[in-house]
């Protein structure tokens, strides 16, 4: 970890505490508990119901990051705690990990911040129990971003 | 001879801006000779061949900042003897500093013999000549190559008009984006893919020769290096093992490539055999440590590395001995490459307002902008050292590949059939 990235990390934990490992909703989740909350059981089967139960107990499968850092924040860590939670109840289920990087990044460079922050999240993850068989790490570096959003960014995502 | 320095003094002071520049050295190119009119197949002639040879000279020199030519006429015919015993006085007066003059001969097994002669128009004497014998329907390669001499001898670096270009054609967006390594001639002819497109490619990096390319890959789920034989295109692996690894570039020999690995989140720069085996590691600093390039004698290997806290240029020995840092303007520097001639680095600045190419000494001083960005980044060498090429984002996220002069003047794009990016020049051909 650098120098610089510790410092934001700490800069952003103590006064945006809000910004910093903020939570979005997917909206997979805005279309289900609606659904749920009007007594009709969503239509999903197979992997789909899965990411379904996933995202609705983990409540988000994207983790965001602060400028350049690949430091995991307290909110963050709470929320990949519920999502080991929901893995070890699913050890039949196999996860990728995608570590994203911002369009101000260079190629190389956001490949291999991409690729700290899947292995950060991947850790964390094998820390809480998980077992790594279970999860796969992979950098995206800045090649899918998501137009008009944060890119600092991991996500996971089941992939059977 | 007293009197020069005044004459050129008052000319700097009623020139125009743009004029004052230093003058453009002017290269006339008559049209090449043939000592016999021959058919050579396609419906061509030696005559015909002959004319298109010296149209495309003029029309290399044309596309450089540092030339200027004087186009083929028909009345400027060389009979074949006078090839090697030019009129100088005409050309003095048309204010001409070299002359290039040749011929296309048919040879008996149907091949063409193509030769060319560079003359100093002042002195009246000749600065250099080339010759080749190639198949009718590889004359290009030969005129490319008189363009190259000429150039040579009147600008004092290596010309760009026979070396490759490789870079990534991309189509559509998001997940449903396709990329292809695509290579092409630096003129825009022979434009071929490479990669099927079925899998995401990035950065495509041409040996010294043309004769092979590195490229990252993600058909095996994560980033690895491949490298394909673009004669065959044969493909493999750089290394075995399933780590992430990208960012190569071949040694000036060709012999070795530098790249970066991800072990355990960690990314060091290692060194491998072009021809695979054992990498070695040369950095083990904690950050990132990536977009190795050797100097051009293959003694020193700069790279950027953030363990500092921000992306900063790093100088160290080709066995990873004697790290340190070379930039200390206070800005972020990326993307670094040693200039061919070991005089200059070209970098990408990161900054608050975006990417934009730069250029500085060998040493790390005297940081330059090149191009205004906001989104340009990975500058990579023309053979002469006089020019970049790199890649442009606009606002839509569409990106492009354009070409730069240091001497001044804005950023040309390259025209290719679909978006591009991560363009890698090669140096001049055997």
């Amino acid at each position: 970890m650098t120098r610089r990235s510790i410092l934001l990390a700490m800069a952003l934990g103590s006064i945006a505490g809000p910004g910093w490992g903020q939570v979005r909703v997917p909206r997979i989740i805005q279309q289900v508990i609606p659904a749920t909350r009007q007594g009709q059981q969503p239509q999903l089967t197979g992997i789909d119901a899965l990411r379904a139960d996933f995202l609705a107990r983990s409540g988000t499968d994207t983790i965001l990051f602060g400028g350049d850092s690949t430091l995991l924040g307290l909110p963050t860590k709470n929320m990949l705690a519920l999502q080991a939670q929901w893995l070890r109840q699913h050890p039949e289920v196999v996860v990728r990990i995608e570590g994203h990087a911002d369009s101000v990044d260079t190629r190389n460079h956001a490949l291999a911040i991409g690729a700290r922050r899947a292995d950060e999240v991947r850790s964390y993850l094998i820390l809480l129990g998980v077992p790594g068989a279970q999860m796969t790490a992979v950098s995206m570096g800045k090649e899918r971003p998501v137009p008009g959003a944060a890119n600092a960014r991991a996500v996971v995502t089941l992939v059977r | 001879m007293t009197l020069r320095p005044l004459l050129l003094i008052a000319g700097a002071m009623l020139a125009s801006p743009a004029a004052a520049q230093a003058p453009m050295p002017v290269i006339a190119v008559p049209p090449l000779s043939t000592p016999a009119d021959k058919p050579v197949g396609g419906g061509q002639t030696t005559l015909g061949v002959a004319w298109q040879a010296s149209q495309l000279i003029a029309a290399d020199l044309r596309t450089t900042a540092e030339t200027l030519a004087i186009p083929p006429e028909q009345k400027d015919y060389y009979s074949y003897p006078e090839v090697t015993a030019p009129t100088f006085s005409r050309w003095r007066a048309k204010g001409a500093k070299g002359l290039l003059t040749g011929f296309v001969r048919a040879q008996p097994d149907g091949r063409l013999a193509v030769g060319c002669y560079v003359y100093d128009v002042e002195k009246g004497r000749e600065l250099g000549r080339t010759g080749f014998v190639v198949d009718a329907d590889d004359w290009r390669r030969a005129a490319h190559r008189c363009s190259g001499l000429a150039y040579q001898h009147v600008v004092g670096a290596p010309g760009v008009f026979d070396t490759r270009i490789a870079y990534v054609a991309k189509t559509g967006s998001g997940a449903a984006q396709v990329t292809r390594v695509a290579v092409m001639d630096s003129d825009g002819l022979n434009h071929s893919y490479v990669t099927a497109g079925d899998t995401m490619v990035l950065t495509p990096r041409i040996a010294p020769k043309a004769e092979r390319l590195a490229y990252v890959s993600y058909a095996g789920g994560k980033p690895t290096i491949q490298i394909v034989d673009l004669a065959s295109g044969n493909q493999r692996a750089l290394i075995q093992g399933d780590l992430t690894s990208f960012a190569p570039r071949y040694s000036p020999d060709g012999t070795r490539i530098v790249f970066s690995m991800v072990n355990a989140g960690n990314t060091d720069i290692y060194m491998v055999n072009a021809t695979g085996g054992v990498p070695q590691r040369l950095t083990s600093a904690p950050g990132v440590d990536t977009d190795p390039s050797f100097s051009p004698d293959g003694a020193k290997i700069l790279f950027e590395s953030d363990r500092s806290g921000s992306q900063q240029l790093y100088v160290m020995d080709a066995s990873g001995a004697n790290q340190r840092r070379i930039t200390f303007g206070g800005g972020w520097y990326a993307t670094p490459e040693w200039s061919p001639d070991g005089e200059k680095i070209a970098f990408t600045s990161r900054g608050s307002d975006g990417l934009r190419i730069g250029v500085m000494n060998a040493d790390g001083t005297s940081p330059k902008a090149v191009t205004s960005g906001p989104r340009d980044e990975g500058p990579n060498w023309a053979a002469s050292s006089r020019e970049l090429i790199f890649q442009r984002t606009d606002v839509t996220g569409r990106s492009g590949i354009y070409r730069v002069p240091l001497s001044g003047g804005e950023p040309r794009k390259i025209t290719v059939p679909q978006d591009g990016s991560d363009p890698d020049w090669s140096g001049t051909r055997e």
